[in-house]
């Protein structure tokens, strides 16, 4: 192994790789930054053009790169301007855009590029160490296991039930459940609930719900509220771009960073699962864990909010390559694209990698560390210019973050009914903010949905019913886990109220 | 009385009783019926979930929630746009959303460039900016940018000019 890392590193650290590395984590960064390019459709836009290099180890670093930087990139514009133009960042904006709205976003662009840093390198050091072990350790889990997963994943709900909004969230989940059905589902095939439309087939288009969920009102509400706009334009550029996390902050999100490397690492090894549940559960963990008075931060601004789900989605982005590297099974979307990659330069990805092309396997882990310190070295200087863009006037600001919305939800489909679609639910999310319902839910349902009812519907074909819930000893417990992370918190909500 | 969240409740009843009749009505195939889990298997339990939470949050009496903290950033209630309507600049943000809808009708036929163009012009004139010539070149700038970037460096393909250019 030690022979293999050392020729991993002299393969990883020549000039051109390095800079190919730096290239592909800016690259990814700032197309990340876009609503609607999320890291899956930014590396297969960069297929053919890193196919071009012709060295194999030197054009995987570069997709690893563009890899890293989507992932960063998309926070950024969650935590801005509250536009989750991807799954696995929606959790950054319940944290981030708050953070962002009380002049904090310097302090929260921070919090990411550091939780992003540490949650990678972290998820290096385990892959570097753990991966062949790790593999046997995803085949291990089946359907239900992966059912009782997202179980748990729904559990970062509860975050939002607080103060008698129990019903509402609830309510809200199952309305994202039930928008999820919609078009056709991996396990039946025909499409269900489209009402004859023909754009409805391939089912409801995510960003098109999380710009009109999230984007839309955010622009009506300061365009309405000219104090709100105002101030988040007229806060000192030098508030929004100061960067400095006291000693306190820092070591509050210390562990936090530390549990959710470890935690997201072990998701994203799961093939199917990825940074999406991992940033969720991430999100849900920290919240059972953190003190009363932090738990009531959770959703306004908590900064152990914000870096939980950012190390997490990272952690479990390194997580995802443990499968494709040693069994050749894509773990994400974006993993199965760089397969794609793989095979286009003739490698065949899995247990044979590590013996016939060990220069190649061990250079895209030790470029992993070198695209984390490059991230890091990139993003920290940029913080400051990038948390400015919100100290623009509204009447830039505001047109902008629409046009960015509808933009993201238009590239790629060509499809004006996207738009419609976004302004339709946009419009739905402007009622259900007047009438105080959380629309964090409704995603959280929405991104979850599908893998729930696949899932759930295959290991009750397998078991042909429901009685693996207490014959397979892991579904079980993350199902009581579920249960308790969905129910302490609102028994204790509950509680506080009835005491009040 | 029918305040907004009962209203809210009841359009989501409606909505729930909606999905369940879709679901319950959904067409099965002959083999289907002998599977563990149907195609309306999950909908048919989210809809009877979504019937019995609305009814409840219909029936529950209304509590106001605001957690306002007066500093007009965060914990705002948005509810608390509808206690005081008068404060607010309501026409801007309704027409916002007119004009937003117009750029999605008019994309196709009227192209990237000219609609992206008009509507970052007419949204930032309709926020009250005056300084015409920073608006316009701000405007005509983004919009070439993005298309390019979109079009030229990404190779998705945005039809830049109206359909009738072609």
């Amino acid at each position: 192994m030690f022979d293999g890392m050392l020729l991993g590193l002299e393969t990883a650290f020549t000039l051109q790789n390095m800079l190919f590395a730096a290239l592909g984590c800016f690259i990814g960064t700032i197309i990340g930054m876009l609503p609607g390019l999320g890291p899956m459709s930014v590396v297969a836009i960069m297929i053919p053009v890193s196919l071009q290099i012709g060295d194999p180890s030197t054009t995987l670093i570069l997709l690893a790169g563009v890899y890293y930087g989507a992932i960063f990139g998309g926070s950024t514009s969650s935590i801005l301007i509250n536009a989750p133009g991807e799954a696995a960042v929606v959790a950054t904006a319940f944290d981030g855009y708050p953070m962002a709205r009380k002049g904090q976003a310097g302090k929260a662009l921070t919090i990411a590029a550091i939780s992003s840093f540490s949650g990678g390198t972290i998820g290096v050091v385990l892959l570097m160490i753990f991966a062949p072990a790790l593999a046997n350790f995803a085949i291990l889990f089946w359907s239900a296991e992966y059912f009782a997963l997202v179980l748990v994943g729904l559990s970062a709900i509860s975050a939002f039930a607080g103060k008698g909004k129990v019903l509402k969230a609830l309510m809200m989940t199952l309305l994202g459940l039930m928008l999820a059905t919609v078009g056709e589902s991996s396990l039946f095939h025909a499409p269900r609930f489209t009402l004859g439309i023909m754009d409805l087939q391939s089912g409801i288009n995510f960003v098109t719900l999380a710009m009109g969920l999230f984007a839309v009102p955010e622009a009506f509400f300061l365009a309405i509220d000219k104090i709100r706009g105002e101030k988040s334009s007229s806060k000192k550029s030098q508030e929004i771009s100061n960067l400095r996390i006291n000693r306190e902050e820092a070591k509050a999100i210390l562990p936090v960073i530390a549990r959710q490397s470890v935690q997201g690492f072990l998701i994203g090894v799961l093939p199917g699962t990825g940074a999406t549940i991992a940033s969720f559960l991430g999100y849900a963990v920290e919240r059972n864990l953190a003190s009363p008075e932090e738990r009531e931060e959770f959703g306004k601004g908590s900064i152990k909010g914000l870096a939980a789900p950012e190390t997490a989605n990272n952690a479990a982005s390194t997580g995802s390559f443990v499968p494709l590297l040693t069994l050749g099974i894509p773990g994400s979307g974006t993993t199965a694209v760089l397969l794609g990659a793989f095979i286009a330069l003739n490698l065949q990805p899995g247990p044979q990698l590590m013996q016939d092309r060990p220069e190649v396997f061990w250079s895209i882990i030790m470029s992993m560390y070198f695209g984390n310190i490059v991230l890091l070295v990139l993003n920290l200087p940029l913080v400051p210019y990038i948390a400015r863009l919100l100290a623009i006037p509204r009447s830039f600001l505001i047109p902008f973050v629409l046009f960015f919305a509808m933009a993201g939800a238009y590239i790629g489909q060509n499809n004006a009914t996207e738009l419609l679609l976004l302004l339709g639910f946009g419009v739905l999310a402007i009622i259900f903010r007047f009438a105080d319902y959380p629309l964090p839910p409704l995603l959280i349902g929405f991104v979850l949905g599908q893998m729930f009812e696949d899932n759930l519907g295959r290991a009750m074909r397998n078991a042909n019913g429901i009685q693996f819930i207490w014959e397979r000893p892991m579904t079980l417990m993350l199902i009581i886990s579920a249960a308790i992370f969905i129910l302490v918190p609102l028994i204790r909500d509950w509680l506080t109220i009835k005491r009040k | 009385m029918l305040d907004l969240n009962r209203a809210v409740a009841l359009a989501l009843l409606a909505f729930s009783s909606g999905y369940a009749y879709l679901a319950f009505t959904y067409h099965l195939l002959p083999f289907e019926y002998f599977l563990p889990v149907r195609p309306n298997t999950l909908p048919l339990a989210l809809a009877v979930g979504g019937i019995i939470c609305s009814l409840a949050l219909l029936i529950k009496q209304s509590t106001p929630e605001n957690d306002i903290k007066g500093d007009g950033t965060v914990n705002r209630a948005d509810g608390e746009y509808l206690k005081n309507p008068q404060n607010y600049n309501w026409i801007q943000g309704i027409v916002l959303l007119v004009l937003a809808t117009f750029y999605a009708l008019g994309l196709r036929s009227l192209g990237f460039l000219f609609c992206t163009f008009a509507f970052l012009t007419l949204g930032g004139i309709l926020l009250g900016e005056r300084r015409y010539t920073l608006l316009i070149s701000i405007s005509f700038t983004a919009s070439i940018l993005v298309w390019y970037l979109v079009d030229h460096v990404l190779t998705i393909f945005l039809r830049p000019w109206p359909a009738w250019f072609y």
